[in-house]
């Protein structure tokens, strides 16, 4: 471990990854009121999706974690995307029929 | 180094070991009821699983009979509708989630994971000992909900019945089955970490036993279906007692999602109830068929690929319900190819019986049983995932029975296998063999009067879930009925005879069927840390080549005759 | 981990202690287990809200505009406050989590727990003002719901119900997290290399991952236009 042995060097490291969350919780605000049209949605989950990201890779430290524990995260999405695309499969080919 | 152990075993013990006397087993480390609710050992838990499945199996086992008595005749002369359907649905919920789904890897998996992996423990015993609280807890939950009325909506908890017509004790029971999701996910996490951190040294993935792999490949599916499961059931509960709109169509609720969620879980279930079983058949036929596995890698191959491809089926479950046809014709197709992997499996058990010496002992008898049952049970499956025919035979007893032969004919045959093949280490008794060998051909043709029947009159359109029918099919069910108490009988007397050999069954030694696996090279019953020093492994699974030979042992062998109890 | 304050014997537990390895191995082995053990269960846990939110998903692709009508009256303030709260109790739970593993760094490690939770807890308050307005304002699915469209009860069947879920989860980690306070006040060696630690503090990460999704789902549907 690159360990950091002082109270700065530990918020060397944490502190400007909040204030990224932060500012991409600024930019999630304000993108909901501008005028995207259908993009919103794509907008604002994609800054959801980018901020979880920070907070898997540097909070809960995934960045420096083992190829099992990265595997073990990854296997949480890939069974979503299973329940995901398999369900929409039927929901949104039934709409569009109707 | 390998050759000299298969010379002799025994020179690699440490010689003083070998001088010990008895060695005191895990059951003599304390005997008040305190040192069992509070216990941390792996065996024990295992101990306690097999009293609350057992448990649970004769409740479910109960109102099945009450279903087959009811069902003899056409007319409703034991019990009316509501009583009727309450019956079923106390038969499926408690037999799929407190006894199917728990029963081989809390029991066996619990007991043999560690040992055959050549582990102390498994990797969190505390949270072992809380899987088996919750797993109680809930199975009493929902034994409450019985008690308190009773549930209706069959073991499905389809909605919008189950949400807002049905005036049964609904919310009662999903939380019972909420609170034991609890428990097979910690079971899950357990197993999984075990198998990857805990692995004796040389046990590399590819020297598992395939009961390992059985375990830890059902363990994914604990982990990654059961929580969807729980929120379906939390949605349930939330619409029945809040009067949240989920699934409700008079607000736009879209109940076919509900089966969605349901069967991503309850689909991958059937692999949890099923690949377990496939475990223990390819310890037991190895064993007996003194033959090395047929085709290893791709039997491990195979369980991987039917617990991941088993989450993308679901939907065959779904095709009468209003799914989109689109979505029906792509769920076909995947579940026509997970039946790839199953037949790999009965392949390959078949070939590892070519050129070997097969006993037909009590274990065996249930094996061979196993592997006709689900191949019925497997191909019928077929049958059901192809569109046109299972719109035909939806809701029908064919539907029924082609479950039951997966579910209870393959399962439950595996799980007597295992019980048969492993009691003398579990208990440290030999049970009588020939009353075993009895029971386990009993089980076979009472299994087959019960359920063979039911395809036909299935076939012929007979729906289920009535407790009524039209008289040209009593002869269908006077069959499937006499089945059912041959059947009960067949379950009853390991029940006897098990318990007979506890008492007065002869001491068992250390490897009874002379079977290669590390959970042999310990004492009958094991001691409380599984093994006299750490072993260590030097080759593959399953040594019984050549033909004839004694299997080749990695590990010392203990003093033969067993341990103190 | 040479760090010679770090308590090994105390923290050393079944059956990691019985695989003959030195004890700081030992310890580092048993830490690797816990972590992956929550991971496992952070898998688990994903598939758990995942369902929630593919109910979400088809029901709000369903009914897009019943579901941006009903978005519209959530209070965009509280959800925003909320978030800030929780990725700020992010950040404390992270320097906590770095600061564990060492045992000079006893004091931030408590402090930042501290924070941790009263972050929590300032959360919860927030949630519960806010439900206190969307109860006055009619907002509970039923009979005399403020919007006239049926679908739109959906959305807030979701919201009721998610909230209540995400809040039962934060519970559980206020709890945890209070845990390993009470366990630093008493016994302050117990704290630095504890897996214990690691394991509270992602969970209580992925609960705060959870929320950055509500709060889209929740606050930011329908709001232009």
């Amino acid at each position: 471990m690159s360990a950091p042995v002082s109270a700065g060097a530990v918020w060397r490291r944490v502190l400007p990854v909040w204030l990224g969350l932060m500012a991409l919780l600024a930019l999630a605000c304000a993108a909901a009121y501008a005028p995207l049209g259908p993009w919103t949605v794509a907008v604002s989950f994609g800054i959801a999706a980018t901020q979880a990201l920070l907070v898997a890779l540097l909070f809960m430290r995934l960045d420096s974690a083992s190829a099992l524990i990265r595997l073990t995260a990854a296997c949480g999405l890939f069974w979503s995307a299973i329940l995901f695309s398999l369900s929409l499969a039927d929901v949104l080919s039934r709409l569009t029929r109707t | 180094m390998s050759t000299r152990v298969a010379e002799s075993p025994a020179s690699l013990a440490d010689p003083d070991e070998l001088a010990l006397g008895l060695p005191e087993s895990y059951l003599s480390a304390g005997s008040t009821l305190g040192s069992w609710l509070t216990t941390t050992d792996h065996k024990r838990i295992a101990i306690l699983y097999a009293l609350s499945v057992t448990l649970f199996f004769f409740i479910g086992g109960v109102a099945a009979t009450m279903v087959r008595l009811e069902l003899f005749t056409p007319q409703a002369d034991l019990v009316g509708a509501d009583t009727y359907n309450k019956l079923f649905t106390l038969h499926g919920v408690i037999m799929v989630w407190f006894f199917l789904i728990p029963s081989i890897p809390t029991t066996f998996g619990n007991f043999l994971l560690p040992l055959m992996i050549g582990a102390r423990d498994l990797a969190f015993p505390k949270l072992n000992l809380a899987s088996w609280y919750l797993n109680v807890l809930g199975g009493l939950t929902t034994t409450a909900a019985v008690l308190a009325g009773g549930i209706d909506t069959g073991w499905t908890f389809y909605v919008p019945y189950s949400t807002t017509f049905s005036n049964t004790a609904v919310t009662v029971g999903v939380m019972g089955v909420f609170i034991s999701g609890f428990s097979t996910i910690a079971t899950g996490v357990n197993f999984i970490a075990t198998t990857h951190l805990l692995r004796a040294p040389g046990m590399t993935w590819f020297r598992l036993p395939l009961f390992v792999w059985a375990m830890y490949t059902t363990s994914i599916i604990f982990v990654l279906a059961t929580p969807v499961l729980a929120l379906t059931l939390i949605l349930v509960a939330a619409e029945r007692t809040l009067g949240l709109p989920i699934f409700d169509p008079a607000r736009g609720g879209d109940p076919i999602l509900y089966q969605h969620l349901f069967w991503f879980y309850s689909h991958p279930a059937v692999y949890i109830m099923l690949l377990p079983g496939m475990g223990i058949v390819s310890e037991v036929i190895t064993c007996f068929a003194r033959r090395r596995i047929f085709g290893y890698e791709f039997m491990v191959y195979a369980l991987v690929a039917i617990a991941v491809i088993g989450f993308f089926t679901w939907g065959h479950h779904m095709f009468t319900s209003g799914m989109s046809p689109y979505a029906a014709l792509i769920f076909s197709f995947l579940s026509f190819v997970v039946a790839v992997p199953s037949a790999i499996k009965v392949f390959n058990w078949t070939a590892t019986l070519y050129r070997g010496q097969v006993g037909f002992e009590s274990p065996m008898l249930y094996v061979l049983g196993y592997i006709g049952l689900f191949t019925v049970g497997g191909l019928t499956g077929l049958f059901l995932a192809s569109i046109p025919i299972d719109v035909h035979v939806q809701d029908t007893y064919f539907v029924v029975a082609h479950f039951h032969y997966i579910m209870v004919g393959a399962t439950v045959s595996a799980y007597f296998a295992g019980l048969h093949f492993w009691w003398p280490k579990f208990t440290g008794r030999m049970y009588p063999e020939t009353w075993a060998k009895f029971a386990a051909v009993l089980m076979f043709f009472g299994f087959n009067l019960t359920f063979f029947p039911q395809f036909i009159a299935g076939y012929l359109g007979m729906p289920r879930r009535y407790h009524v029918y039209p008289p040209e099919f009593q002869v269908w069910n006077v069959l499937s009925s006499s089945g059912a108490a041959v059947l009960a009988a067949a379950y009853l007397m390991p029940l006897g005879y098990l318990t007979w050999s506890l008492f007065f069954g002869a001491r068992a030694v250390n490897d009874p069927w002379n079977a290669s696996g590390l959970e042999w090279r310990t004492t009958s019953p094991p001691p409380r840390d599984n093994f006299f020093g750490r072993p260590a492994v030097l080759g593959k699974p399953y040594n019984y080549h050549p033909e004839g030979a004694e299997p080749v042992h990695d590990q010392p062998r203990m003093p033969s005759q067993g341990s103190l109890t | 981990m040479s760090d010679p304050a770090i308590a090994t014997e105390a923290l050393l537990r079944e059956p990691w202690d019985g695989l003959k390895l030195p004890e700081e191995q030992a310890l580092s082995y048993q830490r690797t287990g816990a972590t992956f053990g929550i991971w496992i269960f952070i898998a688990s846990e994903v598939l758990f809200f995942g369902a929630l939110f593919l109910f979400y998903t088809a029901v709000r692709a369903e009914h897009a505009e019943a579901f941006a009508a009903a978005a519209r009256e959530t209070n965009i303030v509280y959800g925003t406050v909320n978030t800030a709260l929780l990725l700020t109790s992010g950040l404390t739970a992270a320097a906590a989590s770095r600061a564990s593993e060492h045992a000079a760094l006893i004091r931030l490690t408590r402090w930042c727990l501290v924070a941790t939770a009263l972050l929590g807890l300032a959360f919860l308050v927030v949630k519960g003002l806010e439900y206190r307005e969307d109860i006055a304002e009619h907002l509970v699915p039923g009979p005399g719901f403020k919007l006239p469209e049926a679908s739109a009860q959906l959305f807030f069947g979701f919201y009721w119900l998610s909230t209540a879920i995400h809040g039962i989860h934060l519970m559980i980690g206020i709890g945890l997290v209070a845990r390993l306070i009470v366990i630093g006040w008493r016994h302050p060696e117990r704290i630095p290399g504890n897996p214990q630690v690691e394991v509270t503090l992602l969970y209580w990460g992925f609960v705060d991952m959870v929320w950055l999704f509500l709060y889209p789902a929740l606050y930011l549907a329908g709001r232009s236009g």
